[in-house]
């Protein structure tokens, strides 16, 4: 199983200027979305990151993915520096991106999942076995041959989770997984999540539901303006104790400046 | 990578266009409709011109017909690599596609290769109708000739496609690179009139564009049944075309790659 490290990573994003300034304003310099950001999520362990908007979470989940690579520090997967090991990394990793617009809207929900495991490297059979599962784990099964285009946000949001698990990975990433479930469909989604933990998966998850940080998590990271605020083991820390922190420390960066940009 | 598995993503790619394109109803039918415009087009232009122009010693009509048959299956070619990148972003799969295990240059060329079949199955229907309708004549052609030139004119046009692919990762607009290299590759390299009635500079500077190379020859085996020797010298330009451009597309979308995960800037469009 594979353990996260992340060691003093920054991630600074550059806005290029327009060619004819005068047509219109636009943002210039650059954001600070990461600075000097340790962490490290022990194999099989799930790390909540908690923050408001712009602080950095979904960020760093792109660069443990490797879809984007820190300006500086470094991300290692399993040993795997993202820099030097990208493909072995996206072997084990997945990223469940649940957004409407990331997959084919013409194909069926079990055509979309198909043709992404096929690029996941998942044998036809496995396919075929894993699929079928998946979407009746994910409530998808009567859905399984609609078109994503008739899809609602939920839908995609399961969808979007399904499409992860089916190579099976190792490391698996969610950017706010359960923003468009209902309760019923959330608590499913945290019981299919804490199976995967169950099996040694390690979990990184960015939201901000508190509660259900506590509930699945190892350790809780609170980003604030791309900072590392604060960090907490919830194995060490009782549940009465992890609310009364999270109370003090949320009140006190509710006083501090929201992180410029909006960069995700 | 396995041939197998490799097989299995292409055909998984190809389904995906398959299906794409056959839940898209009219579509179909309005290609069809503007091959067979395009055509009859060419073949009134001919007519207009008359009997008396002859370039390169064949008819205008199965010059014109050969000429742009292969330089809208390039075109398209090299446009797919465009645009497998550019529906990527636009349509919001982009990172999720480069960020599975298959190597991004490989899902950008299974994409692509998906597209060429049908821009392929497309040359061969628009010059065996336009011969068909239009009776134009091909009394000696070399075949096997032309089947190699069509060969090596893909290899030009994946090279070049992955230069254009990685534009527009870099730019996001390789599309209108394309468009500016589509217009000049036009009039430069003798799709609809011979590279002779150009000035002698810019007879020069079409020497330098593969795509001339590639109808001239197709041209020569197509109409006028050329040997193999005759076709040597634009088949040694081809291939060594291909040798230099090949590698330097791969390595520019790589790095053109690289650089939008720094900059953060895959996904844009």
């Amino acid at each position: 199983m594979d353990t996260i490290c992340i060691e003093s990573v920054s991630k600074i994003f550059r806005h290029r200027p327009a060619l004819f300034g005068w047509l219109g304003r636009e943002k210039q310099g650059e954001t600070r979305a990461l600075v000097e950001i340790s962490l490290h999520v022990p194999a099989g362990n799930a790390l909540a990151l908690l923050g408001p908007n712009g602080s950095g979470k979904t960020t760093l989940l792109k660069l443990i993915s490797t879809m984007l690579l820190p300006d500086a520090g470094r991300v290692t997967v399993g040993g795997e520096d993202t820099r030097t090991g990208a493909s072995a990394i996206r072997r084990r990793v997945a990223f469940a991106i649940t957004a409407e617009r990331s997959f084919f809207p013409r194909l069926s929900a079990q055509e979309n999942l198909d043709f992404f495991a096929a690029l996941d490297n998942v044998p036809r059979q496995r396919r075929a076995d894993r699929i079928p599962a998946l979407l009746e784990e994910t409530g998808l099964r009567e859905h399984a041959d609609t078109l994503v285009m008739k899809f609602s946000s939920g839908m995609c949001q399961r969808l979007g989770i399904a499409r992860a698990l089916v190579k099976q990975p190792s490391v698996i990433l969610f950017d706010e997984p359960t923003r468009s479930l209902d309760p019923a469909s959330a608590e499913e989604f945290w019981k299919l999540v804490q199976r995967f933990r169950d099996r040694g998966a390690t979990i990184v998850v960015a939201t901000h539901n508190f509660e259900e940080a506590s509930a699945l998590a190892d350790s809780i990271a609170l980003l604030q303006a791309g900072h590392l605020a604060d960090y907490r083991d919830l194995n060490r820390t009782s549940t009465r104790e992890l609310r009364s922190w999270y109370l003090d420390v949320t009140g006190q960066l509710d006083a501090l400046p929201v992180a410029a940009g909006g960069w995700q | 990578m396995s041939t197998v598995r490799t097989a299995d993503k292409f055909l998984a790619i190809l389904l995906r266009d398959l299906r794409t394109a056959a839940r898209y109803r009219t579509g179909f039918a309005i290609s069809v409709a503007g091959t067979l415009l395009e055509l009859a087009a060419f073949y009134y232009l001919s007519r207009a011109i008359g009997p008396g122009f002859r370039p390169e010693g064949v008819g205008y009509f199965p010059f014109v017909l050969v000429g742009t048959g292969l330089y809208t299956f390039m075109l398209m070619a090299m446009r797919s690599f465009v645009d497998c990148v550019q529906d990527a972003q636009q349509g919001g799969t982009m990172e999720v596609l480069m960020n599975c295990p298959t190597p991004a240059p490989v899902v950008v060329m299974l994409s692509a290769a998906s597209a060429l079949l049908g821009n392929s199955v497309q040359f061969v229907l628009y010059v065996g109708t336009g011969l068909l309708l239009f009776g134009a004549p091909l009394p000696a052609a070399n075949w096997t000739g032309g089947l190699v030139m069509f060969g090596l004119s893909l290899l030009i046009a994946i090279a070049l496609g992955m230069i254009a692919a990685a534009l527009q990762i870099a730019v996001q607009k390789g599309s209108a690179v394309l468009w500016v290299f589509g217009s000049g590759a036009w009039f430069l390299t003798g799709t609809l009139f011979p590279i002779e009635a150009l000035p002698k500079p810019l007879q020069f500077v079409a020497a330098c564009i593969p795509l001339t190379h590639a109808l001239s020859a197709m041209r020569m085996a197509l109409l006028k049944g050329a040997s193999f020797a005759s076709l040597m010298p634009e088949i040694n330009a081809l291939i060594l075309f291909a040798a230099a451009l090949l590698p330097f597309g791969l390595a520019a979308f790589s790095f053109c790659l690289r650089r939008a995960r720094l900059q953060g800037t895959l996904a844009f469009y």
